[in-house]
């Protein structure tokens, strides 16, 4: 069978009971970070684009920030009956995409902060963090298949493959 | 659609389009002289989007891509990008190299800034249109170059767009060459207080 696709966009967090396919398309600086509740089988996933939230604006989406979404995708996932205790990570993005020309280096260094930020929110809240494939200069694209607990990546020019499995074996 | 999303009229709207419409015409004819071949154009569409969304506006999200990337600055400042499918950007080093790389690995010195530089035509011929028109000085810094996933480019651009001044509204083109089966697209994406000074350099009402 199947499984039903689940795109997240970016700045959007979905969660399920298992059984979807979670997608996050073409990161690049953005992360994508895939959570599991192994007991009670809820599954999420947040796109997140920025560090942190703007000190002079208002949040319109909280999945936009690591700071606000991380947070967010958890308290999503304990209304569908999640625990935080239990709840088992994998991230992946954070890279530098324009990697040619004068200034690209440092200049739009974003993923690199995007995933020291995603990192710190998910040490700050005790996940505990099965894999993760970050920085570099590619993009990637996370899928997580809730059904089997798959992690798996791929880029423009690499095959996919696997990266961990969020239901341990 | 964002609910937040300024609105612009319809006289703004075809307004923009016609000015992109002459701008991408001088785009066109620069990347004509620098290959000698002819390049069409289409209409421009002029699309208020939310920025999140435009990742997943390209067809082919995965499609490995080269994108130059080129923020623009003075008094409509914004972010420009002109991207284009791998086989198109093969086409254009043949065209201006003699030859092409088979694979990203292969992208070298020379491959990269002969790509900066159709980017940097492109792009700087684009605004100079639109800078003329308007009167207002607007120019664009020096281009990035990115060969990646169509989404993760975008991606990358809209992020930076969104640590700007998150707006939502993009041009976008296509430009081609049919003799070599090399197309591009334009995306423009202007910040909410440049496009306010474009219109009132215009004339045209404030954003109700």
């Amino acid at each position: 069978m199947v499984a039903t696709q689940l795109l997240v966009g970016m700045a959007e967090i979905q969660v399920a009971k298992e059984g979807p396919l979670f997608v996050c398309l073409g990161l690049g600086s953005c992360i994508g970070l895939a959570a599991y509740d192994p007991v009670a089988k809820v599954a999420g996933m947040v796109h997140v684009m920025l560090p942190a939230a703007f000190a002079d604006k208002p949040v319109d989406k909280p999945g936009k920030f690591a700071d606000t979404g991380v947070p967010h995708l958890l308290e999503q996932m304990a209304r569908l009956g999640a625990s935080r205790s239990r709840i088992l990570v994998a991230m992946a993005g954070g890279a530098q995409v324009f990697n040619f020309g004068s200034g690209s280096a440092g200049k739009l260094d974003i993923g690199r902060r995007n995933a020291d930020a995603v990192e710190a929110q998910v040490q700050a809240l005790g996940l505990r963090c099965l894999g993760k494939d970050v920085g570099g200069n590619q993009g990637r694209t996370m899928t997580f298949d809730s059904g089997s607990g798959l992690i798996k990546v791929r880029t423009v020019t690499s095959m996919e493959r696997a990266l961990c499995n969020l239901k341990g074996s | 659609m964002d609910g937040n999303a300024p609105e612009f009229n319809a006289i703004q709207i075809s307004c923009l389009s016609e000015m992109a419409n002459i701008g991408v015409g001088h785009a066109a004819t620069a990347i004509a002289q620098m290959t000698n071949k002819p390049f069409q154009m289409s209409v421009p569409t002029v699309r208020s989007v939310e920025l999140e969304a435009i990742p997943l506006m390209v067809g082919a999200v995965e499609e490995l891509t080269v994108g130059i990337y080129m923020p623009v600055d003075g008094d409509v400042p914004g972010h420009m990008a002109f991207l284009f499918p791998w086989r198109s950007a093969q086409a254009f080093w043949r065209l201006l190299l003699g030859q092409a790389p088979d694979s990203p690995e292969q992208i070298g010195e020379l491959e990269a800034s002969v790509m900066l530089e159709v980017g940097n035509i492109m792009n700087s011929s684009f605004l100079n249109a639109i800078s003329e028109m308007c009167g207002l000085p607007i120019h664009a810094t020096p281009p990035l170059l990115a060969v990646e996933m169509a989404a993760a480019i975008l991606q990358a651009i809209v992020l930076e767009a969104t640590t700007t001044d998150s707006h939502a509204l993009s041009i976008e083109t296509k430009v081609s060459c049919e003799e070599e089966q090399a197309e591009g697209y334009f995306l423009f994406i202007p910040t909410l207080g440049g496009l306010k000074r474009l219109f009132s350099s215009l004339g045209l009402p404030e954003v109700a």
